[in-house]
């Protein structure tokens, strides 16, 4: 075994060679990825870090913006609640105005209904008595005085069936009644007549002042109506039936 | 493998100069590694391959080592433990190859290594403490330890040599003896156990280079710090 001097100086060179190839070729590459990788990550990371910042910052903002909404919320509905209770306050006080004006209207309104209504009645009223004053002196005998009463108790006297007649006549309670007193001509004239009539002599004559005017006969067992009263209580009594007198 | 294990064949003469094998498979094993780095290296991304991933990881286990041994950026180191590793572990596989013999078997191969092991030993011990406390740092811990100092920076590269060569040698000179007598598959087994020394070589030398030059480094920043020993090989 021997060393031989120049195999060792080729191995000395070709192993310092070695370390510069794979130095360059290998080493040198690989290291710069590895190196490039961890840049991009922490790139990447910090990236990341500043992005979470970033959104921490925002929802920070977003919150403080929320926030502020919420205050500005509750402002405008404070608002619109205070503006919406004038409203309705003023509402409420033009109802009540409107409200009493219309039932001022309405009263006044009613008022003159009621007057209107009241004069109309007036008037009705006074056409009513006008017209039942009209008929009732138009069935009252011309010239109105006891004798033109006489005369037509007598003809209603006569108007009587016989037997309600008789029967009239000779009941012991006839008599005849009379407004107000009668002259003595006037009682002798009557007398006379209704002794004509069948009637008996002594019939007395008694005052009634609801007849008004007339003169009627009455007994027990009728009446023969010839007076102002009668005719007007007739007059009432169709009206009642039948409406207007005048019908 | 009839041939005597310790001479050194010649494979061709250039004029005067005369070119070993294991010079020629040096270069061989050159050629394969520069030309496998420039192919495997050429197209590197941010997302890594299979081949790039195992490139990260060879680069990033050699760093984590260095870092674990010497305080401070492994890049300084980098390339000459990785660059021996690589190496060595390349010729001493390099006997799967039929025919060829690892130049880690020959001692001039082994002995430049070592010599490189001790040059950067010193200049990294310059370097990182300048001259007078790299010279200081033999006095440790006393002046009486300078001679055995001066003495253990050469046996130390003296014994990465022997060692690398005694193993690697021993195998191949039992499997040509295995070869030689038995037949062609009985030193298999003996081949596969040459692939796990082969390794373990590789690692043990790259190691030892990198404590020795760890401990050039450091001696000047802690003189009472105790040296680094070399493991059991």
């Amino acid at each position: 075994m021997n060393f031989d001097l120049t195999t060792f100086a080729f191995q000395l060179v070709n192993v310092l060679v070695l370390l510069a190839i794979l130095r360059h070729f290998l080493f040198k590459p690989v290291v710069e990825i590895i190196a490039r990788r961890r840049a991009e990550t922490e790139a990447a990371m910090a990236a990341a870090e500043a992005a979470k910042t970033d959104a921490a910052a925002a929802k920070k903002a977003a919150e403080a913006e929320a926030e502020a909404t919420r205050a500005a919320r509750h402002d405008v509905l404070a608002d619109a609640r205070k503006e919406a209770e004038a409203e309705r306050a003023r509402l409420v006080q033009a109802a009540q105005q409107e409200a009493q004006r219309i039932a001022e209207g309405a009263r006044a309104g009613a008022e003159e209904t009621r007057a209107a209504a009241e004069a109309g009645l007036l008037n009705e009223a006074r056409e009513l008595a006008q017209a039942i004053a009209a008929r009732a002196m138009a069935a009252q005998p011309k010239p109105p005085n006891a004798a033109a009463y006489a005369e037509r108790l007598v003809t209603a006297l006569a108007a009587i069936p016989e037997a309600a007649r008789q029967a009239l006549l000779s009941a012991p309670d006839l008599s005849v009644l009379t407004p107000a007193e009668l002259t003595e001509g006037e009682a002798a004239s009557l007398r006379d007549r209704l002794v004509a009539a069948g009637a008996p002599a002594s019939v007395p004559v008694t005052v009634e002042p609801a007849l008004i005017a007339g003169l009627e006969l009455r007994s027990g067992a009728g009446v023969v109506h010839n007076s102002l009263a009668h005719d007007l209580e007739q007059l009432a009594k169709a009206m009642r039936d039948g409406g207007h007198p005048g019908n | 493998m009839s041939e005597n294990p310790l001479s050194l064949p010649i494979a061709f003469q250039i004029g005067p100069v005369e070119v070993s094998t294991p010079v020629v498979t040096t270069w061989g094993i050159m050629a394969v590694l520069g030309l496998g780095s420039w192919l495997l290296t050429r197209r590197l991304a941010l997302r890594p391959s299979r081949t790039q991933a195992v490139l990260e990881l060879i680069v990033t286990t050699i760093d984590a080592q260095i870092a674990s041994v010497v305080a401070g950026d492994p890049a300084r180191l980098r390339p000459l433990i990785g660059t021996l590793l690589i190496f060595i572990l390349t010729a001493n596989w390099s006997s799967l190859i039929p025919g060829v013999e690892p130049p880690t078997a020959h001692l001039e191969t082994d002995a430049a290594l070592a010599l490189i092991v001790f040059v950067a030993t010193i200049v990294a011990g310059v370097r990182a403490n300048g001259t007078l406390g790299y010279l200081k740092s033999f006095a440790n811990p006393t002046w009486v330890m300078i001679p055995l100092n001066l003495i253990e920076q050469v046996t130390r590269a003296f014994s990465l040599m022997v060692r690398l060569f005694g193993n690697v040698m021993s195998g191949v000179f039992v499997v040509g003896i295995l070869l030689s007598l038995a037949g062609l598959l009985v030193p298999i087994p003996l081949m596969a156990l040459d692939l796990l020394t082969g390794a373990v070589q590789a690692y043990i030398f790259a190691i030892l280079a990198l404590v020795f030059i760890g401990s050039a480094i450091e001696e000047g920043h802690s003189p009472d710090k105790p040296e680094a020993k070399e493991g059991a090989a």
